[in-house]
């Protein structure tokens, strides 16, 4: 396996793998004696606990390919990205990180991250939607990650064709003694949980922002308007009914679904292993539309991003653009994280389409929508979140409470 | 399970004190007049530690997870404690002795720094004395939440000059804890170093020691128990901090405790609870170790000496 | 007393004689020595660093270092200074760590740094020029090599048509006869050396500037490379003045000035991005003064938040004290044991005892409503005074323990005859306790008890991660019945579409002269420091 990934990397190289030439076996920069480079530049890479130990792995192998060596630092997710807009100006930050592309507007606002060149057909729409900012490419997208609903066909042997179905069925089976929860969401009160709800959110077509040709548009809030209100109303709906309850955090849904306790939950592949060896059978599929439209989740897109400030600008690209973009590295990142590759070359490979829960999550990736990396999406959680607890607890007329939500948001945006 | 309840009450409102039950019960029978005390112990301790149990519950539950399990130790398994020791990306025993190490350093380099400054305001008269025994005070008291950018870009600038105090350089993080160093630490010491009789210091005097000698070959030894508190507080305090940990030092190898314990659950989708119950059980036990090898120092210790002013 | 006096006793006759059976002028030339030999150390490590600093052009370590290795050798060398030669050791951290923190806030408290203003203005430009270069429509990837003649650097591309074309910075492309390709792919030109990846890689600065001209016509773009291996055509949509300061439009030739506030601004008020980093004097703090949704909810937040920090401060001494009280008297067996275990919740990570208490709050299944309270429905953190009372108690317990060591420790060392003389006196035990105990205590606890006021009064994470602010009584409101200012007004700094750095730097300062003033006056009523003098 390295050792193919060695010869397609130096094809690459050769190629330069972008757009209009024909590929050559000569790498022409380099002479062409098989012994490796002298080091010549290190460069170094921000990552997470776990993408530390696979990049660290891949980057050997560039090592030895071009001479530059790879120094991967693990830094904690959570705040990589203020850290990273804190740090870059300084000189002290890294030359690649490891982000979610939801970043890129900030990181763009800040002037802390360049445009990288790619080849936009390769990669998953979704993935190359998720990087671009203000119509330039940003980052290089490598793996998508997106809520599914999974369902226990022990206690329902049906894929439901709407949520009211997959409600009816999971009251039935709650009536039959079966299961003591009709269907499993974490609805935490605290700032609520916009993004697994969001799936049902869109199927009334009440998508947060409105799009243009460049992307999201922070001015077109168009979750506000009588479908978000029609959402409002179905949530309070569930609330009310007892479906949806604001004590469910996410530990308590996932438990209850490892113990049998309801037919059907809405999350993400992190917790697949964990529900694959409770629930061998268990399937992962498209959340049911409840409003008429497609229930499309947030696919959130995880990317390699160059800082603008990286005195290694060239030895960056070659190790992002060129070596990580190719199939065999997008594989490998493949099999570290568990999430469907973003190059389509990669993601056709049997090695991801044979794995039925990759396959699942693929699958409901094609009616996902990318996640906003403009930064008014930073004004929109905290008021949304709240506002849906609020619904599901029944604090007040859904349409009021929506309409004031909309309000703050829009009010946030405009004085920024 | 709501049945459980009433029997879960039951014990601690027993009518009549029956000697045959459980142990505690056995020792309220026992100890006769002070009873209440151990009544009043019994009430504290379960407030005190039943949401420890929970962590420690946690720890031992393979599924892993902290608050949704309200039978505690129904499933028990030490996996997340193998896990804990054997995972690469989160060297838990390098965590572990990197707390040990800087905890100690930083406790050892507060209580020089502070008994030097109690002792100047306990024994000498100068201008500026008082306002200045408030102004560390006060100093202490400017809200830490910010202080991340500042502390990063003092370190960036030194680390160009002295490498070894900056980014990622556990000298560096015991550089940024000992400026907390003076403080209220040093008002607990100076309350203490007053206790000490003057006439100590007048004789010594006489016998022609000079101020260095009195205070590092009389004073210190009869403060002994105050430097343990003061130990054991600063040992406690770098111990728990994450925020400055954790903008100081990026490498995980040379991360401490709490700021690898905290990666473990700042992932918004972190399915971990188990692991990271087991560390912070882990990490407890050296502080509660201390404490009860100290302990008879702290009881004799903790502001003995302000009383008499 | 007793205390005090036995521990000093036995010690006080040993060193003085030892003092007397020794050489005392041997022992002075070993402290002396001692002595000269630190000073030198930190001398020689104090001129290192003004070498080093000089070495790397780092002025504010040159500005703070040599006068602090000025005062650190007048202190030690003079025969006078005593008690500043016990102060400077740790007044040179607390300067250096501490005061610095508190001097930058306060710098930063008049700038507009934050998302957006985040750099110098030399970072924007380079940002938003290279944000501005959009690629010419249609132009191909071409494959690249770059050549090297002396010290200056060329592009050489193919042409399309077999042969190549070759061209420097600000020098057009034009025909390289003689170029040799393999596949297509330009690989060297006589005269000129072929840099290898290596080489391009030791030659970054240059090759990612270099801009090549695709012809004379400004419109067909210029050629840049970002890996050194491939070469895109791209048209700069700004251009920067220098000289001005200000970029203009290609398009359409508008004008971008720098708007005095960290910000290109064209004449319709168009701003571009990134800004960066400037002062604006006081903006941030009139508009703390002129921020509605920050007046609204003030008054009642501040109020809050002396309940919150006094009443922590208050109960969790109530609680240490009764706990030290019952278990200080010689009748309690396993005393050693219970003061182990009662110390426990202060040995924990704050941040996981909060996690566990929400997570045991849970109204539907937490532990305290499940099993405590047999499945009854209590809703600990969703109701304004319930959950001003919950995060009462869990702060309690989070703080207890340490009120706990200090009331151990300070009964321990109350005079054993005032006791004595109430009994005599015929007084009771909670007469006793109250008027004669309790004032001693607090005289000796005093200052802990303030500080420890302080510290609640910005205990941001205890609250942000227990109720995060809430609950709120509306889900759009500003604050929730549990904000805390702190929290309340870095959420007004952080929470919108831009992190406001400048802002909550301004607000941090206006905190810490609340809380610092507070805390004087606090001390001045204490007495405490009365006493010194």
């Amino acid at each position: 396996m390295r050792r193919s990934l060695a010869v397609l990397t130096t094809a690459a190289l050769a190629a330069g793998l972008l757009a209009g030439c024909s590929p050559s076996d000569n790498p022409p920069t380099q002479d062409n004696s098989s012994a490796p480079p002298p080091v010549t530049a290190t460069i170094t890479v921000w990552a997470d606990a776990t993408r530390t130990p696979i990049i660290t792995a891949m980057a050997a192998q560039f090592t030895a390919d071009t001479g530059v060596a790879v120094d991967v630092v693990q830094r904690d997710f959570g705040s990589m990205r203020d850290d990273f807009i804190s740090q870059a100006p300084t000189g002290q930050g890294p030359d690649v990180l490891i982000g979610a592309a939801d970043w890129t507007g900030k990181f763009v606002q800040n002037g802390v991250t360049v445009p990288v060149e790619l080849k936009a057909a390769d990669f998953s729409p979704v993935a190359i939607e998720a990087v671009t900012y203000d119509g330039k490419i940003y980052g290089l997208p490598y793996a998508l990650e997106n809520l599914a609903l999974f369902r226990n066909p022990a206690l329902a042997p049906e894929t439901p064709a709407t949520m009211d179905a997959a409600i009816a069925a999971g009251q039935a089976a709650v009536a039959a003694g079966s299961a003591k929860y009709p269907f499993l969401l974490q609805t935490p009160r605290e700032g609520g949980d916009p993004y697994h709800v969001y799936p049902i959110q869109t199927s009334f077509g009440a998508p947060v922002f409105g799009s243009t040709a460049n992307g999201y548009d922070s001015s077109d809030l168009a979750m506000c308007g009588p479908e978000g209100q029609a959402f409002a109303a179905y949530l309070a709906k569930l609330g009310s009914e007892g479906v949806l309850a604001t004590t469910m955090t996410a530990d308590i849904t996932k438990e209850a679904f490892v113990n049998g306790e309801s037919p059907f939950i809405i999350t993400g592949p992190w917790n697949t292993a964990d529900f694959q060896a409770a629930i061998p059978d268990v399937a992962i599929e498209a959340v049911p539309s409840a409003g008429g439209q497609t229930a499309s989740p947030f696919v959130s897109v995880q990317a390699f991003f160059i800082s603008a400030k990286s005195a290694n600008q060239i030895a960056a690209n070659q190790f992002v653009v060129n070596y990580l973009g190719s199939k065999q590295a997008q594989l490998d990142l493949f099999k570290a994280g568990g999430r469907p590759p973003a190059l389509t070359a990669a993601a056709e490979d049997p090695a991801v389409t044979g794995d039925p829960a990759m396959a699942g999550f693929a699958a409901v990736a094609e009616q996902g929508v990318a996640m906003p990396n403009i930064p008014a999406m930073d004004a929109v959680w905290g008021d949304w979140g709240n506002t849906e607890s609020a619904l599901i607890d029944n604090q007040g007329d859904p349409a009021q409470l929506w309409d004031a939500a909309c309000a703050s948001i829009k009010e946030k945006i405009a004085t920024s | 399970m709501a049945v459980a309840a009433p029997s879960a009450l039951a014990p601690a409102v027993p009518p009549p004190v029956r000697p045959a039950a459980g142990s505690a019960l056995a020792v309220l029978g026992r100890a006769g007049r002070a009873s209440w005390r151990y009544a009043v112990a019994l009430a504290a301790l379960v407030f005190a530690l039943f949401p420890i149990l929970f962590v420690v519950s946690a720890s031992f539950n393979p599924l892993g997870t902290l608050t949704s399990s309200n039978s505690l130790f129904s499933r028990v398994s030490i996996g997340n404690y193998g896990d804990l020791l054997t995972d690469p990306t989160h060297p838990y025993g390098h965590w572990f002795a990197n707390s040990m190490f800087i905890g100690a350093v930083t406790a050892v380099g507060t209580v020089f720094l502070g008994a030097c400054a109690a002792y100047a305001f306990s024994r000498f008269r100068f201008r500026g004395r008082r306002g200045g025994l408030l102004t560390l005070i006060l100093l202490q008291m400017f809200p830490q939440t910010l202080a991340y950018v500042a502390i990063f870009l003092l370190l960036t600038t030194l680390k160009n000059v002295f490498p070894i105090l900056g980014l990622d350089s556990q000298v560096g993080l015991v550089m940024v804890y000992l400026g907390g160093a003076l403080g209220v630490n040093t008002f607990l010491m100076y309350g203490f170093f007053n206790t000490v009789p003057q006439s100590l210091d007048e004789s010594a005097k006489i016998d022609g020691a000079s101020h260095g000698q009195i205070f590092f070959t009389i004073i210190l030894r009869l403060v002994a128990p105050i430097l343990a508190v003061v130990a054991l507080l600063s040992f406690i305090g770098t111990l728990n901090d994450f925020v400055i940990a954790s903008v100081v030092l990026t490498t995980p190898d040379k991360q401490t405790l709490a700021v690898g314990l905290y990666q473990y659950i700042s992932q918004s989708f972190s399915e971990r609870w188990g692991v990271f119950a087991s560390g912070a059980v882990l990490a407890a036990l050296p502080v509660v170790a201390i404490f009860m090898g100290l302990q008879k120092y702290i009881v004799s210790g903790l502001t003995a000496g302000s009383v008499k002013g | 007393m007793p205390q005090v006096v036995i521990a000093a006793e036995p010690a006080s006759g040993e060193p003085s004689s030892r003092l007397r059976r020794d050489s005392h002028s041997t022992l002075w030339t070993k402290g002396f020595v001692a002595k000269l030999v630190l000073l030198a150390m930190a001398d020689a490590l104090g001129l290192y660093g003004v070498i080093a600093a000089w070495a790397v052009r780092s002025w504010p370590i040159l500005a703070v270092l040599i006068p602090a290795l000025l005062a650190v050798n007048i202190v030690y060398f003079s025969r006078r200074l005593t008690p500043a030669k016990y102060l400077v050791p740790g007044l040179v951290f607390l300067l250096v760590y501490q005061v610095f923190v508190i001097l930058y806030t306060g710098y930063a408290a008049f700038t507009n740094y934050g998302d957006g203003h985040n750099s110098t203005k030399a970072d924007a430009v380079e940002a938003i020029l290279a944000q501005s270069a959009i690629r010419v429509e249609g132009s191909p990837a071409l494959d690249l090599a770059v050549l090297r003649d002396g010290d200056d650097y060329f592009f050489l591309v193919p042409d399309g048509a077999g042969g190549a074309l070759i061209g420097s910075d600000g020098e057009a492309l034009k025909a390289a006869p003689g170029a040799r390709l393999e596949a297509g792919r330009p690989v060297g030109l006589d005269g000129y050396d072929t840099l290898s990846l290596g080489d391009i890689i030791a030659q970054t600065a240059v090759i990612t500037a270099m801009a090549v001209p695709c012809s004379d016509d400004p419109n067909d773009g210029v050629l840049k490379t970002p890996d050194g291996a491939v070469a895109y055509a791209y048209i700069p949509t700004l251009l920067y003045d220098e000289a001005a300061g200000q970029l203009t439009s290609q398009a359409d030739g508008a004008v971008y000035a720098d708007s005095g506030e960290g910000n290109f601004i064209s004449p319709d008020g168009t701003v571009l991005q990134p800004g960066w980093k400037t002062p604006i004097g006081f903006r941030n703090f009139t508009s703390i003064i002129t921020e509605p949704s920050l007046r609204g909810p003030f008054l009642g937040v501040l109020a809050w938040t002396f309940v919150y920090a006094i009443g922590t401060v208050v109960l969790a001494f109530a609680v240490g004290l009764s706990l030290a009280l019952v278990l200080n008297h010689p009748s309690v067996k396993f005393r050693r044991l219970l003061r182990s275990l009662l110390i426990l919740p202060y040995a924990f990570p704050a941040f996981l005892s909060a996690m566990v208490w929400q997570g045991m709050l849970n109204p539907q299944f937490g532990f305290v409503n499940q099993v405590l309270l047999g499945g009854r429905w209590v809703d600990w953190l969703g109701e304004a005074w319930l959950a001003r009372a919950t995060v009462l108690v869990v702060n309690v317990w989070m703080a207890f323990p340490y009120m706990f060591l200090i009331c151990t420790g300070a009964i321990q060392s109350l005079p054993a005859e005032v006791e004595e003389a109430a009994r005599v006196d015929g007084a009771g035990w909670l007469r006793t306790f109250w008027n004669i105990k309790l004032p001693l205590l607090l005289v000796s606890t005093a200052p802990l008890l303030i500080s420890s006021f302080s510290m609640n009064f910005n205990n941001f994470n205890s609250i942000y991660l227990l109720t995060g602010g809430g609950p709120l009584a509306q889900p759009t409101d500003k604050a929730g019945a549990t904000d805390i200012l702190i929290s309340f007004v870095y959420r007004l700094a952080f929470g919108g579409v831009n992190r406001q750095y400048g802002l909550a730097c301004a607000i941090s300062m206006l905190i810490f002269i609340i809380v610092a003033g507070i805390s004087a006056l606090g001390f001045k009523r204490t007495k405490v420091l009365e006493e010194m003098n």
